[in-house]
């Protein structure tokens, strides 16, 4: 029947179609899971693992009590969605202006959204998902500021509004202000300026997923910097497709690393005693700078450092480039005649004069080599014995003592002394001076360099010197940090004493010490430097400045480097002065001698040292007009 | 039951079918475990909310429904075919009204909420539909050639296609009208008559996409921004209008990478699955939600077993499906009369027009549209419907003999 056969055609043809339809999609299967399953592999792979990174605290840096100098805590950085705070800019920023001692002002205009043209000349919308508001915001802070959002009133009455207002405004309550996922970490020193060159700072480093990490940027932030970093953790993870993390999926989860304490051998109350008596000379003399060491010559351990004008850690907008260096270390000058205790030590360690011998002092007028030296004006010494020549300062005769060691030992005495090599003090920008020390060159170099003239060295580098003489003439290496430790308190690393060489005999240096007490003797350069109790043994020093390629007449750099009980010396304190505007004519004794004094009686009586002289009558204020000797 | 005796050579129903159709629900109700409890807060889930069960008690309600079905003869059951159009057509009206229709946030108001159950009228709409028209069409074939009953036949079809246009459901319209036409088709309606159809209704397609695709925005027809979204996905249009500025485009690329997302996911975890696929349960695109959690059981559901089980697995199930289709032409060959023809080609039709829109859009050859795949997708009404859908085949095969 023709009706029957039209029918069995068009069944058929819906059957072909079907299998036809299926033939497609199996061809397709095929292509897809087959042919290009490499590559949806690959895609399918790429996007659901997430590497996020713990980031490490940074260590502290302690005192050698365990006080903090440096400290860090996380803080948080506060972040908006403008697109939902939609137009109501005015009442975020009265909320949450204050808690951030932000402008309201300048805060709604940062919430707003605007055009800008970006680096292709093309307008886009800034700011419309994202603003950063203020970094540094401290957990405490965020609280409020979260209370503060979640309590927004906007002056309506919220129950008649229509739905798809009251979402935006609960939106607008519980995310629109938000921090970063990730803490920063804030660099925090609790006591201000105190150590500042010591101790340095750090800097911050933005990275492109908006966190930052922080880095030493100077002083043992940055020489320790691997040490105080520690290192980050990091988690890989599968994330769904709204970047959450799964933890099933989780392949690697390995926490942060702390960084590692580093605790100093400062002494932070040594060191307030330091910077407080800096201050005070600062303030009275004017000078262009100045800075104090305290050190145990036995160890070599640094009590205290300080270099002023100094800055706040905690607020680089302090740092110019005056209070940059720590001129301690890297300030290269002429000692001055500081450096006649080398001159002299050598000489009698090399037998070539005993301490009672005299020295014929040429009243006051010495030609050798084509050039005049004179002593101090007024001063026409005719025999001084070597320790005389100490006492007063005596430039002639330092002259010829240096002439009687003759040119190479010398120079081999201030190499053995440390001068022109780096004495290894665990902070970055040390300068050796090895320039300016090299074997004498020029006939009158000779007469000229014991008189610490021709000749450079840092600060440390004398200071070091002369705690070798005081160590029994045994030169150590400073030492600035007593030990690493990790964040349990657990010791990583510690640091011992640690001798250089021996640079002259027990003898010699028993001899040095009685001459340099002299010094302090009413009848020497420094008898300010005296202090109640305690013998004092030490040198003062007075370099003129070069300015202009010329010695000046008008700025000197001023020195005292001493050290107490003499005879069983447990500090040795160097008091340097750059230009001192105020004080009349500058000489170390006067200047220096007066503020070695006080941190010496200071320190004396805060670490308790046993008094080794007998009490003696106050120092007399005629020792004031006295004129002590002074050497260009 | 009395006939049963005398046919005893001959089997009652048809086994392969049901073979077909039991795999597929144990598949289904494999994979809807696969897909859900990946996602750890499923797991914390009572058992009785949990997705997979819930999908096997729709299977044991759609087989139990099925099978009651099974016990009436189908021409009784015609009998009701208006009645049952007039209720699907009445709950298509009242799921327009505001505040009994609900939209499940999807912005398609397509549910009735029952409580314990989503009532999805336009589901019951297709079955009521092709019930109504196998009962219209069944009439002598000297009558289809009427003009007035042809376009009574068309307006059976318009009614609930218009109806649920409104909703919107693009999807659940667009099948009625292939369903239509081939049970049109089957009956005997000349073929003039549908090839005019098929002309009229594919000049109106093409003119409504080349308007969505390319007329400035005052030409274009009002249509829901998803649904034009989905469409320009599709065709790899450009979302920005011809003039924007740099601005809007920037916006609008971002708004194309949102839109094509769950495409590109689908199409990712397919490929990914490779030749054997990564195994049951270990579909990372499922686990890590790139597939999103409310599709990858429903609509998407081919993906993850196309993911899981590898292209050996979708072969697989495109097999059943071959085999369910070609059984339900071979039940529409034996039967008794045009109606029971009719009833079976219109399953048959629908059942396949759901399978191929569905599963091509999973592997982007179809635009995507809410459709779900017939047993596997998850969803009470869907799973009833084809279980019953395919209980009036069976129906159709048992009262092939009607003595």
């Amino acid at each position: 029947m023709i009706k029957q056969r039209q029918q069995f055609h068009r069944t058929l043809g819906l059957l072909g179609l079907v299998l036809l339809a299926f033939l497609g999609l199996g061809f397709r299967l095929l292509d897809l899971q087959v042919w290009r399953h490499e590559e949806l592999v690959k895609l399918a792979e790429q996007k659901s693992l997430q590497t996020t990174w713990h980031p490490a605290r940074r260590g502290d840096i302690l005192d050698a009590n365990g006080n903090q100098l440096a400290t860090s805590v996380f803080v948080k950085t506060l972040c908006a969605d403008p697109s939902l705070i939609g137009g109501q800019q005015a009442v975020v920023a009265r909320a949450i202006a204050p808690l951030l001692q932000m402008n309201e002002a300048d805060l709604i205009r940062r919430l707003t959204p605007r055009i800008v043209q970006n680096a292709k000349g093309e307008r886009v919308t800034n700011g419309l998902h994202y603003v950063r508001l203020q970094r540094n915001v401290t957990d405490e802070t965020w609280r409020k500021i979260k209370t503060a959002m979640s309590q927004l009133t906007f002056g309506v009455d919220e129950k008649k509004l229509s739905r798809a207002h009251r979402t935006f405004l609960r939106g607008l309550r519980s995310s629109a202000v938000f921090t970063e996922p990730m803490d920063d970490q804030l660099r925090v020193y609790p006591n201000g300026m105190l150590a500042a060159h010591v101790l340095g700072f750090v800097g911050t480093l933005d990275n492109t997923n908006h966190t930052s990490e922080l880095f030493g940027y100077d002083g043992v932030e940055k020489f320790f910097d691997d040490k105080l970093r520690g290192a980050s953790g990091w988690r890989v993870t599968g994330t769904d497709r709204r970047k959450n993390e799964l933890v099933a999926m989780r392949d690697e989860d390995v926490g942060a690393q702390s960084g590692l304490n580093v605790v100093l051998t400062i002494d932070a109350a040594i060191q307030h005693i330091v910077e407080g008596a800096l201050t005070n000379a600062l303030a009275k003399h004017r000078p262009q700078s100045i800075t104090g060491l305290v050190m145990r010559p036995r160890t070599g351990e640094i009590l205290a450092l300080a270099s002023f004008p100094s800055f706040d850690p905690n607020n680089l907008s302090t740092i110019t480039t005056n209070t940059g260096p720590n001129r301690m270390i890297s300030d290269v000058m002429e000692p001055g005649s500081t450096f006649k205790t080398l001159v002299i030590a050598g000489a009698l360690n090399e037998r070539v004069v005993r301490s009672g011998d005299p020295i014929f002092c040429e009243n006051g007028v010495f030609r050798y080599a084509g050039i005049t030296l004179h002593d101090s004006e007024g001063h026409h010494f005719g025999n001084l014995t070597v320790q005389q020549v100490l006492q007063k300062s005596s430039n002639i005769g330092a002259a010829k003592i240096g002439i009687q060691l003759g040119a190479d030992k010398l120079y081999a005495y201030m190499q053995q002394f440390g001068l022109g090599a780096f004495t290894g003090i665990p902070l970055p920008h040390e300068a050796s001076a090895g320039r300016f020390v090299h074997p004498l060159k020029g006939k009158y170099s000779i007469a000229q360099i014991p008189m610490g003239h021709g000749v450079a060295a840092t600060r440390l580098q004398m200071a070091m010197a002369f705690a070798a003489i005081a160590n029994g003439g045994e030169l150590m290496h400073p030492m600035l940090v007593k030990r690493l430790e990790d964040s349990s308190g657990r010791v990583v690393q510690s640091y011992e004493p640690k001798s250089i060489r021996r640079v002259v005999t027990t003898g010699t240096a028993k001899e040095m010490v009685e001459a340099l007490k002299t010094v302090v003797s009413k009848d020497g350069t420094a008898p300010l430097a005296a202090i109640t109790n305690y013998t004092v043994a030490g040198k003062t020093g007075t370099a003129q400045k070069v300015v202009d390629g010329r010695y000046s007449s008008e700025k000197y750099l001023v020195s005292f480097i001493g050290f107490f009980p003499a005879d069983n010396p447990e500090l040795c304190i160097s008091v340097v002065m750059d230009s001192a505007k105020e004080g009349g004519r500058a000489f170390g004794g006067s200047l220096c001698g007066p503020i070695f004094s006080e941190i010496g009686r200071r320190c004396a009586s805060y670490l308790n040292l046993p008094p080794d002289a007998a009490p003696t009558a106050p120092v007399i204020a005629t020792a004031l007009t006295r004129n002590p000797a002074h050497t260009p | 039951m009395v006939d049963s005796a005398l046919n005893e050579r001959e089997p009652k129903l048809d086994r392969l079918q049901l073979v077909a159709v039991a795999l597929l629900m144990l598949i289904g109700a494999l994979f809807i475990y696969s897909a859900t409890m990946s996602t750890s807060g499923a797991v914390a889930l009572p058992w009785q909310d949990q997705v997979w069960i819930r999908q096997m008690v729709w299977y044991a309600l759609g087989s139990g429904v099925g099978v009651v079905l099974c016990l009436v003869d189908y021409h009784t059951l015609a009998r009701w075919a208006f009645v049952v159009y007039g209720a699907a057509i009445f709950f298509l009206v009242l799921v327009l009204i505001p505040h009994i229709g609900t939209t499940h946030g999807w912005g398609a108001q397509r549910w009735i909420d029952l409580g314990f159950f989503q009532f999805q009228p336009s589901e019951f709409a297709k079955l009521a539909f092709i019930l109504a028209a196998a009962h219209y069409l069944s009439r002598p074939v000297e009558e289809l050639r009427e003009r007035r009953v042809f376009w009574r036949g068309i307006g059976l079809i318009v009614l609930p296609f218009v109806l649920i246009l409104k909703e919107p459901d693009l999807g659940s319209a667009l099948v009625l009208i292939p369903t239509g036409l081939v049970m049109m088709l089957a009956a005997g309606t000349p073929k003039r008559y549908v090839l005019q159809l098929v002309g009229v209704v594919g000049v109106l397609a093409a003119l409504l996409l080349v308007d969505i695709l390319f007329a400035p925005p005052r030409w274009q027809v009002p249509m829901q921004t998803y649904q034009r979204h989905r469409l320009l996905v599709y065709f790899g249009q450009d979302f920005a209008a011809a003039g924007a500025s740099p601005a809007e485009r920037a916006q609008a690329r971002q708004l194309q990478f949102d839109k094509s997302y769950q495409v590109t996911q689908a199409l990712i975890s397919v490929g990914s699955g490779g030749l054997l696929g990564k195994g049951w349960g270990k579909g990372d695109q499922t686990a890590l939600g790139f597939l999103p959690p409310g599709a990858a059981h429903n609509d998407f559901i081919f993906s993850v077993i196309a993911e899981e089980e590898g292209f050996v697995g979708s072969v697989v199930v495109l097999t059943l499906y071959t085999v369910i289709l070609f059984t339900g032409l071979r039940i529409a060959g034996r039967a008794r009369d045009r109606l029971g023809k009719l009833v079976a080609v219109g399953v048959v039709t629908l059942l396949f027009s759901h399978v191929f829109v569905n599963i091509g859009m999973n592997i982007r050859i179809v635009p995507v549209t809410g459709i779900p795949l017939p047993l596997l997708s998850y969803g009470g009404s869907s799973v009833l419907c084809s279980l019953i859908a395919l209980g009036l085949m069976q129906n159709v095969h048992i009262h092939r003999r009607g003595y």
